[in-house]
C-alpha cells in the first residue's frame, strides 16, 4: 500500500463512509461498526460460503472490517466478495495449526513475500508471539516486511512482545490484539509510550459488564479515545454467527460512553487508520 | 506418598492428589433444600411430582410426559444423540445438585427448568389452562396439591397453578440419586486408610484416576462430588447447527435474564437470597458456544456424550481430550483444555477410570 494511494483511498473512503452514515442515520439502522478482528480460515469457508459470511457481516451493521485467515485464500475470497467492506490483512499462518510454531518457522516469511507480492493488505497478522520470542529471526523480517510495506502490524502479544517490535522499528504501527489481555492500566502506560500503538478490544469483555464501563477502562477510553476499536474474533467458524450478536453487544456498552468516544471507539478510528483499502 | 494398591502395580498419589481425591467424596452427597421452591424436600410434593412425571395427560397431545424423554429406565435420559435443540437429552440423575440447568444453563432452579419442556411446543406444549384444568378435574391431583398450596378455586391464576406443578417435579427430580460406585468405596477406604479396601479398586482405575487428578488437569472443571463444577467452558467440540451454531451459555443467559420464571421473579419463593447467583452473573462474548461441565457419574448409562451426543462411547471422549484440536481453542481462553496425547494405555486407564464412577446396575449391562 503506497503512501499517496493510500492517503487518497483514505479521503475517499471517508467521504463515502459520511455519506454511508448519514444514511445510516436517517433510516435509524443500527449504528456502524468497525470491526478490527475477524478471520475467516478454511473451515469458515467450508461452512459457511463467502456471499453468506458477507451477508451477515452487512446485517451487523459493519462498516468495515478486518479480515485475516489460515490460509490467506479465506481473505482473498472475501475481499473479492466485498471490497467495499472487507479489508485485507496476511496472516502468517498457512494452517490455523501453525500458530504456535510460525516464529520458528523461515519458510512463513517465503509464503509472506509471496502474498505481499500478489495481493494487497492493510496489515500483516494477527500472530501470536510472546517475550523475547519477538526477536527471533522470522519475526524480526515480519516487522521489516510490514516496514517496507507500510503496513500495521496486528500483534496477539505481551507488553514485553509489543516493546521488542517498537525496538525493532521505532516507526512500526501496530494494533494490540485483544491489548495484550493487559489490565486498563498498563494498556494505558503502553499508549502514553508509543503513539503508534493501537488497540483492539476482541474476545475480553472486562471492559464492560451489562452494557456499563468499568471504571479504570472508562479511563483509558477517555484518555485515548483515538486508539480503541472493537473486533468479534471469529476464531472459530462457529463464532460467525456471532458476529451480530457480539456487534450488538458493543453497542450497548459504548452507550455508556461519551458518543463522541464511543463513535470513535465504534468505528471512526478504524475508518481512520485503515479505510484506505476499501474500495467504495 | 501414600501406597494405594496391593496389586502387580502399586500406584502412589501424592498428598496434592490425594486431597483431590478425597474432595470427589463422600458420596452421596447431602441435597441442600432449593429456597426458591418452598415445596422442595415435601413428601407430598415429592410424591406428586412422581406421578405426574410419567402422567402424559400433561402434554397438550395426552401421549407425552416428562419420563418419554426422561426414560427411568435409561438413567432419566433417552439415549439418542440429540433432539430438541439438536441437543443430547442430560440425564436428570443427581439433577439436585445442580445451579444452572441445561446445556446452556437457560433456567436457575430445577423448577424453572421443568417449566420449560412442560410448554415448549416442541415437547408438552402444555397451556396453562391445560394443566390448571387438569388439576381442577382430577380428585387426586387436587388433593395432594391443595395440602400443599391451598385449593386451585376457579379464580386462582393457571400461570401460577402452573409454576406450582413444575415445583412439584423439581421436587421429585431432587430425588433422583445416582447409586454409589466403585470410586466411591476406593475413595472412603483412602480416607481411612484402609489398605484391604484399598486393593479392591483396579489398578487401571487408579492409573486413570491419577492422570484424571494430575497432569490431564480434568478434576479443574470436574470437580466435586459430582464431578462437575456447574458451570460452562468450550471443550472444542463444534457447535454448527443445521440453521447456523448453537449459541450455548450465550443464549441460555439470554433467555435466563429474560424469563419472568428466574430466580429474581415474582414466581421464586425464598426472597432475594435465594438469587444472588442470578442476580450477579454476567454474559461475556466467550459465552457463545460454552457448554455446561456434565457431572460423569453413571457415564455408563448415559451414553451419548457431549452437549450434542456426538461421542458415542467413553472411550471416544477420552480420544477427544487426548487430541483436541487446539486451534479451536482461543489462545487466551480455555487455558485447562490441552491435548492430553495420552498412550493408548493411558487412554485405556483414564476409560478404566471413568467407567468405575457408574454403579453396579450400569456396570452389569455394559
Amino acid at each position: 500500500m503506497n503512501l499517496p494511494t493510500s492517503l487518497r483511498f483514505l479521503r475517499n473512503g471517508l467521504f463515502a463512509l459520511s455519506v454511508a452514515f448519514a444514511a445510516t442515520v436517517a433510516t435509524a439502522a443500527p449504528s456502524p461498526i468497525f470491526d478490527a478482528h475477524l478471520h475467516y480460515s478454511h473451515d469458515a469457508w467450508e461452512q459457511l460460503p463467502p456471499k453468506a459470511a458477507i451477508a451477515i457481516l452487512r446485517k451487523a451493521g459493519l462498516v468495515a472490517a478486518m479480515v485475516s485467515s489460515s490460509s490467506d485464500d479465506g481473505t482473498q475470497k472475501l475481499y473479492k466478495e466485498a471490497p467495499d467492506l472487507v479489508i485485507p490483512v496476511l496472516r502468517p499462518y498457512r494452517t490455523r495449526g501453525e500458530l504456535s510454531t510460525w516464529v520458528n518457522d523461515p519458510s512463513i516469511i517465503t509464503h509472506l513475500e509471496a502474498r505481499l507480492k500478489a495481493n494487497k493488505y492493510a496489515a500483516l497478522g494477527e500472530y501470536h508471539v510472546y517475550g523475547a520470542d519477538a526477536d527471533l529471526p522470522v519475526m524480526r523480517r515480519v516487522v521489516e516486511l510490514a516496514r517496507d510495506n507500510k503496513l500495521y502490524l496486528h500483534s496477539h502479544s505481551d507488553a514485553d512482545a509489543i516493546e521488542r517490535q517498537f525496538k525493532q522499528d521505532p516507526q512500526a504501527r501496530i494494533l494490540w490484539a485483544h491489548s495484550g489481555f493487559d489490565a486498563p492500566e498498563k494498556v494505558r502506560e503502553m499508549l502514553r509510550k508509543y503513539k503508534n500503538l493501537w488497540c483492539d478490544l476482541a474476545f475480553r469483555s472486562d471492559h464492560a459488564q451489562s452494557g456499563k464501563v468499568e471504571p479504570g477502562w472508562r479511563a483509558a477510553f477517555l484518555e485515548f479515545p483515538d486508539r480503541f476499536m472493537v473486533g468479534s474474533d471469529t476464531f472459530t467458524p462457529e463464532r460467525w454467527h456471532f458476529v451480530v450478536e457480539h456487534a450488538n453487544w458493543s453497542r450497548q456498552w459504548l452507550a455508556d460512553l461519551p458518543k463522541d468516544v464511543a463513535e470513535r471507539i465504534a468505528y471512526k478510528n478504524g475508518v481512520t487508520l485503515f479505510s484506505g483499502m476499501v474500495k467504495r | 506418598m501414600i501406597a494405594a494398591s496391593a496389586f502387580a502395580q502399586s500406584i502412589e498419589f501424592s498428598p496434592e492428589e490425594r486431597a483431590r481425591i478425597l474432595s470427589h467424596g463422600p458420596w452421596p452427597a447431602v441435597h441442600e433444600l432449593d429456597s426458591s421452591n418452598r415445596v422442595d424436600g415435601n413428601p407430598i410434593a415429592i410424591e406428586l411430582g412422581r406421578k405426574l412425571f410419567s402422567d402424559h395427560r400433561l402434554s397438550a397431545s395426552s401421549k407425552r410426559s416428562c419420563a418419554s424423554c426422561h426414560d427411568p429406565k435409561r438413567a432419566f435420559q433417552d439415549g439418542l444423540r440429540s433432539t430438541r435443540h439438536q441437543r443430547n437429552t442430560p440425564t436428570l440423575l443427581d439433577v439436585g445438585q445442580q445451579r444452572w440447568f441445561g446445556w446452556d444453563g437457560a433456567t436457575d432452579s430445577l423448577w424453572a427448568a421443568s417449566l420449560a419442556p412442560l410448554a415448549a411446543k416442541s415437547e408438552l406444549a402444555a397451556t396453562p389452562a391445560h394443566i390448571a384444568a387438569l388439576l381442577r378435574r382430577d380428585r387426586t391431583l387436587n388433593v395432594a396439591y391443595t395440602a400443599l398450596f391451598g385449593e386451585a378455586t376457579a379464580d386462582a391464576a393457571n400461570e401460577t397453578i402452573l409454576v406450582n406443578i413444575a415445583k412439584t417435579l423439581a421436587a421429585f427430580q431432587a430425588t433422583l440419586v445416582s447409586p454409589r460406585t466403585p470410586f466411591d468405596e476406593f475413595r472412603d477406604a483412602l480416607a481411612q486408610n484402609d489398605s484391604a479396601a484399598i486393593a479392591k479398586y483396579p489398578s487401571a482405575a487408579q492409573r486413570g484416576l491419577k492422570t484424571f487428578v494430575g497432569e490431564g488437569k480434568c478434576f479443574f472443571c470436574h470437580s466435586g462430588p459430582a464431578f462437575t463444577n456447574g458451570e460452562f467452558a468450550d471443550v472444542g467440540r463444534p457447535f454448527f447447527t443445521k440453521s447456523g451454531a448453537d449459541p450455548g451459555r450465550w443464549g441460555g443467559l439470554q433467555q435466563l435474564f429474560t424469563s419472568p420464571y428466574n430466580r429474581l421473579g415474582q414466581y421464586a419463593d425464598g426472597g432475594a437470597q435465594s438469587a444472588v447467583a442470578t442476580k450477579h452473573v454476567i454474559q461475556e462474548p466467550r459465552n457463545f458456544g460454552e457448554f455446561k461441565v456434565p457431572s460423569l457419574r453413571g457415564l455408563l448409562g448415559t451414553a451419548p456424550y457431549f452437549h450434542d451426543g456426538s461421542a458415542r462411547r467413553i472411550e471416544d471422549v477420552v480420544q477427544h481430550y487426548s487430541t483436541v484440536d487446539e486451534s479451536r481453542l482461543h489462545a487466551d481462553g480455555e487455558k485447562i483444555v490441552r491435548a492430553l496425547r495420552l498412550t493408548p494405555a493411558q487412554a485405556r486407564d483414564l476409560t478404566a477410570f471413568l467407567k468405575s464412577l457408574s454403579g453396579a446396575s450400569s456396570r452389569k449391562s455394559k
